[in-house]
């Protein structure tokens, strides 16, 4: 699991991880399925460098947070990229300004155990 | 699982049936992740002199994908028709998944993961 | 505390220095309409006293003293109140842009739009209603162009 922390919903995922809700005996995927977390505003200046980030990746890719999801409370701006998915596509969608860690993790469970749907 | 505590913000509920139609969510919601659709109808009570307008709710969206939990709407709801309700396992695999409309809302039903459109896995028991 | 004149906030940030109030929390900008008003918060930290200080200058060509020589902390927060707002801080030695490539507009003035507020149907609008809906937040001097 790479989790691409760059904003707040990457202390929830943090979180997730560093309070137990997370079990590597349980949770851990097959090499071959990796789940990428993107968590937090995707803003223009860092849009190429998410989309070398994920490039290649033939894992899940998921929407952390509403930021992701849409531009979240920061959809009007200029420097945000409204929607994530504008940039590569996502596998999954986590609502949640932030999501609960509970959240991430159920999200996780379900997305680690598919292929992505991804081009 | 760990405990959630009860007053976390899951998600938002709407009591249709409290619901006038009268705007004021939509136009205080600061991401603006909220639409109604709502029409005006003529009713005339029983012994009133003439019919009186009032608006019927057609449909009633919150947009997951813009929301951010602030919860103004709940606070400005002259009704109390919108509550918070816990619920966190409604992640979908579609953007267009996180748009609830009015009978999702209203449903009463705790939101497990077996109602997210992705289905458990069961080629790996250990992960389900 | 009431406002600084401008031509004295050099001299008043000093006298705060000299005082014990030599930790600059933050020192920032907010967008009156005519004015600009200038906010430094200072901190004694030996009994962790602070004092807001703040002057006004005109919107149009907005310019003020550089605090950097007095604390070299404001050097980051002058930057970016610069790009944000389009004001000049007199003898900060290095005015570049902070944050953004300095290519766009001064983002924090209420005069700068935000296109997508104006572009985005507002769903609190009226559509029975003849009279053009005032959107919150959406100035009637906002264009929908993004430049």
């Amino acid at each position: 699991m790479v989790s691409l922390g760059l904003a707040c919903c990457a202390l929830e995922v943090e979180s997730a991880v560093r309070c137990g809700l997370l079990e590597p005996e349980r949770d851990h995927a097959p090499a071959t399925h990796t789940v990428v977390l993107v968590a937090g505003t995707v803003t223009t200046a860092l849009a190429p460098a998410l989309l070398r980030a994920t490039e290649g990746s033939h894992g899940a890719v998921l929407s952390i947070g509403a930021c992701v999801a849409s531009g979240g409370p920061y959809w009007d701006a200029p420097s945000v990229v409204p929607g994530a998915d504008r940039v590569i596509p996502m596998s999954m969608y986590v609502p949640g300004c932030p999501p609960r860690p509970e959240a991430i993790v159920s999200a996780i469970r379900d997305a680690a155990g598919t292929r992505a749907a991804h081009a | 699982m760990s405990t959630v505590p009860s007053n976390a913000r899951g998600v938002i509920a709407l009591v249709p049936d409290a619901c006038t139609s009268c705007m004021l969510c939509v136009r205080e919601c600061p991401t603006w992740c909220i639409e109604i659709d709502a029409h005006t109808e003529q009713v005339t009570e029983p012994g009133a002199r003439r019919p009186k307008s009032v608006s019927v709710l057609d449909d009633f969206r919150i947009d997951y994908g813009l929301c951010m939990y602030c919860g103004i709407c709940i606070d400005v709801c002259p009704f109390d028709a919108l509550h918070w309700r816990m619920a966190f396992d409604y992640s979908v695999t579609s953007r267009a998944g996180l748009v609830h409309s009015t009978e999702r809302l209203a449903s009463g039903a705790s939101e497990s993961s077996t109602n997210s459109t992705m289905s458990p896995t069961t080629s790996n028991p250990s992960l389900s | 505390m009431p406002d600084i004149a401008p031509s004295r906030w050099h001299e008043e940030l000093a006298a705060h220095v000299a005082g014990g109030y030599a930790f600059l929390d933050v020192l920032t900008v907010v967008d009156r309409g005519e004015q600009y008003e200038v906010i430094a918060r200072v901190v004694d930290v030996r009994s962790a006293a602070a004092r807001l200080l703040t002057t006004r200058v005109a919107a149009e060509s907005a310019e003020v003293a550089s605090a950097v020589d007095l604390y070299p902390g404001a050097g980051w927060h002058e930057r970016e109140a610069a790009e944000m707002f389009g004001i000049r801080f007199i003898g900060h030695p290095d005015l570049r842009p902070l944050v953004t490539d300095g290519q766009g507009q001064p983002l924090l003035r209420k005069t700068t739009p935000l296109p997508a507020r104006v572009q985005t149907p507002w769903p609190g609008a009226d559509e029975s209603s003849r009279r053009r809906t005032r959107v919150p937040g959406v100035r009637d001097d906002w264009s929908a162009d993004a430049s």
